[in-house]
């Protein structure tokens, strides 16, 4: 894998997915523990088997059984207070119950109070119980779980990671980075101060993880990104011979097409995870620069990435679109600007040649051929900044958000096919 | 090629609630019952160790049944003293489940039995409250994804060739018992007929995923879905929609045709129970291939050569294969069962 720390240099890194992590989740009363552990699940990029409350309304023998079916690598345990702890304890006597047999025995992090976790300890036994101080210890827990006692080696996620602090540094401004692989999914915002977001999804993606998407988004929501009518029954046997087949290339647009709506709804799943965990989903969307990479960068057009990334991310400003494939070095793609307006607004635009006022009307969706850097101000004041065209040039993007797209296949297949073409997003659908 | 005669070992894991299971060192045959246990109710949770004044980790000494023992309502489960004796009973008909560490009994209901037969002849070389594992020889096909619990039974061809599909008017009641080769295609209407008739299993080179859906439900992956409950059983051998089966596996399937077999879902593999001599594995390595808009698996029977970097209609430029007179990216053509 190629990872760039700046637009124009990248640099080789060894690279592995990791060992997939099955976790098990398990939290008290309060709001906080269920965001600490979704957030802590989200960046380690473990695959939830698994979500269990204080007050799971399941009996003790499910509880135990669905445990035991969940056969965990690792259990984290989030209390916030002595409130949690009888709740707790009845899940850590379901999971000696249901896992007590289990080769090799899950491991137990808990986080929270020195008080509150030590009342757990006692009923962890047979398993090992580690308490930790905050979710970054955690998190490095889980992932050298993950790395299988592999010390050197770079997990994915921790270069996307290392990619959106380097991209914000360098422009000095939040950044996003959105990675969309054959089994993960994930989306990163990098603070200008330092602050990371980050959220990663294990077993989702436009591969192997293809069914996955298509489990927690549903057939309609994937289906409805085709330019083309497709009854569900054969879009459903594509996705899922694309899940049992590793590595496969998708040779015609169709296939293309079809691995381009999952990439949208993989991206659109990790941000309704990221909100749900707390993290800062509207500015991952206001975020200036962005970067996508994997394979929904390594799509054969730019113009395909950059609609995947819109229709997936929503981004909400102006934001300058980047990509950069596995095995390839990073490129400028688009400038999106995105309107919300609900009646016509004058964009103003400022660029190398000249200066340039658009009409734009709401629910238009149109590329502007201009290149280098390019002021956009619009005269609703709604939108205003700068940044680079790319390849592409301006993307203005006034569809509204949330994007919404008609019900129904008649009208709505002109509508998607409309965009494709708008951007020259597929080779059939000429502009 | 994975379709051979072989030593296997098959994984078989036990729901909450186990009764009886074997030694390790026992010797199996496919389809017997390797363990029982029980289903169990909602629990609750008795005062155990506080009860009868006992340190909690003493409760086990104190205990008069052993944990996971069936006891009748009034059975005391645990007492101390002789004069001024305390005691634990049991407050209805049911099943210690569980000693938590602070020496309380959780105490539940049966509601249901349930069974496990083994899906391999062989040996028992793991037995605990988790898991059975038994090893032995036997000609074994992997394939895609199974759904539905493991099945047992006498191979039974339903098509005459691979291209075939199995049409629902030739399932019948006669098929009863048996695992069932359905060809290219297990729709639906044939693997809910099949169930309804008593076939143990179905075995085709694909099923439509949106007829595994309406038969397993919603939440099923391309990954499988093993279960325990009262379905049907399908295997696919290659992959999703249609997909007409290897003329040499089918040929290999027809001279196994009225052997013992069995369908472990879990790991999507179909044993058959016939010496080593009794059929010739294939000897070239078969390919099949991954069609470029993913909506079918087929096989290549004329071998494939290098075509170099092509670009697909998709724009994509890969390195690709010329097979049967088809290009197809490199990464969409692979061995026809990888072994697992």
């Amino acid at each position: 894998m190629t990872v760039s720390t700046e637009t124009e240099s990248p640099v080789e890194i060894g690279v592995g997915l990791g060992t997939p992590l099955r976790l098990v989740l398990v939290y008290g009363h309060r709001e906080s523990s269920r965001r600490a552990a979704a957030r802590i699940a989200l960046a380690s990029c473990a695959e939830v088997r698994a979500v269990v409350p204080a007050d799971d309304p399941r009996s003790f023998a499910e509880l135990a059984q669905d445990l035991r079916d969940a056969e965990p690598d690792a259990v984290l345990a989030c209390a916030a207070d002595g409130k949690d702890v009888a709740g707790a304890l009845v899940l850590l006597e379901a999971l000696r119950l249901g896992c007590a047999a289990q080769r090799p025995p899950p491991r137990v992090l808990a986080l929270g109070p020195d008080g509150v976790v030590e009342r757990l300890r006692a009923a962890v036994p047979p398993f090992a119980l580690e308490r930790f101080a905050g979710d970054a210890a955690a998190v490095a827990a889980l992932r050298a779980l993950r790395r299988g006692g592999d010390e050197g080696r770079a997990l994915r996620e921790e270069l996307i990671e290392d990619a959106a602090r380097s991209l914000a540094a360098s422009t000095a401004a939040d950044a996003v980075v959105v990675d969309v692989s054959e089994r993960t999914t994930s989306c990163v915002l990098a603070r200008v101060g330092g602050e990371l977001h980050a959220a990663h999804v294990g077993g989702l993606g436009v591969g192997e993880g293809a069914d996955r998407v298509v489990l927690h988004a549903g057939l309609d929501r994937v289906r409805r990104w085709l330019p083309w009518p497709i009854d569900a029954p054969a879009l459903l046997d594509r996705v899922f011979n694309r899940a049992r087949w590793s590595g496969a290339l998708p040779a015609t647009e169709q296939a293309l097409g079809i691995e381009m709506a999952l990439a949208r709804e993989a991206i659109a799943h990790v941000l309704r995870d990221a909100a749900y965990a707390g993290l800062d989903v509207a500015a991952m969307r206001a975020a200036p620069t962005a970067l996508v990479t994997g394979r929904a960068a390594s799509f054969p057009r730019r113009a395909q990435t950059l609609l995947v990334f819109v229709d997936g991310l929503e981004p909400t400003s102006l934001t300058a679109v980047l990509r950069e494939p596995d095995e390839g070095r990073a490129e400028r793609v688009a400038l999106v600007a995105s309107l919300r307006a609900e009646r016509p607004v004058t964009l103003r635009l400022a660029h190398a040649t000249g200066r340039d006022d658009r009409r734009v009307e709401p629910g238009s969706f149109t590329l502007a051929p201009v290149s280098g850097e390019v002021e956009v101000s619009a005269a609703s004041g709604e939108l205003r900044g700068r940044g680079h065209a790319g390849a592409l040039g301006l993307l203005i993007d006034a569809r509204g958000r949330p994007l919404s797209l008609p019900p129904r296949d008649a009208e709505r297949i002109p509508v998607v096919a409309g965009w494709h073409a708008q951007i020259g997003a597929l080779p059939s659908a000429a502009r | 090629m994975a379709w051979r005669y072989e030593r296997w070992t098959a994984d078989h894991r036990l729901p909450i609630g186990v009764v009886q299971r074997p030694e390790v060192g026992e010797h199996v045959k496919a389809g017997d019952v390797i363990a029982t246990g029980v289903g169990l109710g909602s629990a609750s949770r008795l005062l155990g160790a506080r009860r009868i004044g006992v340190p909690p980790g003493d409760l086990e000494r104190a205990l008069r049944v052993p944990v996971g023992s069936e006891v009748r309502a009034g059975t005391v489960l645990a007492r101390t003293g002789r004069r001024f004796a305390r005691a634990v009973t049991a407050p209805g008909d049911g099943r210690v489940v569980h000693v938590t560490a602070d020496g309380d009994l959780y105490f539940a209901p049966i509601v249901d039995h349930w069974v496990v037969r083994s899906t391999l002849d062989g040996e028992v070389t793991r037995s605990d409250d988790a898991r059975i594992t038994v090893e032995g020889e036997a000609w074994c096909l992997p394939g895609v994804a199974a759904y539905g619990p493991d099945a047992v039974g006498e191979i039974v061809l339903g098509v005459e060739s691979p291209l075939e599909d199995l049409a629902p008017s030739r399932v019948d009641v006669r098929l009863g018992g048996r695992i069932v080769i359905a060809g290219a295609r297990a729709v639906p209407e044939v693997i809910t007929r099949g169930h309804a008739c008593g076939v143990a299993g179905f075995v085709a080179g694909a099923a439509p995923a949106a007829g595994l859906r309406l038969v397993f439900g919603a939440g099923v992956s391309a990954a499988g879905a093993p279960s325990r409950d009262d379905r049907p059983t399908v295997l696919c051998l290659m992959g999703f929609g249609t997909a007409p089966l290897p003329r040499e596996v089918f040929r290999l399937l027809t001279t196994l045709a009225g052997s013992r077999a069995a369908i472990h879902t879990a790991s999507a593999r179909l044993f058959v129970f016939a010496p080593a001599d009794a059929a010739d594995a294939p000897g070239d390595p078969l390919q099949v291939g991954l069609a470029g808009d993913y909506g079918g698996v087929r096989t290549i029977s004329d071998g494939c050569a290098g075509a170099g970097e092509v670009a697909f209609p998709s724009e994509l430029r890969a390195g690709a294969l010329r097979c049967d007179g088809d290009v197809l990216p490199a990464a969409n053509v692979r061995p026809f069962a990888r072994a697992r």
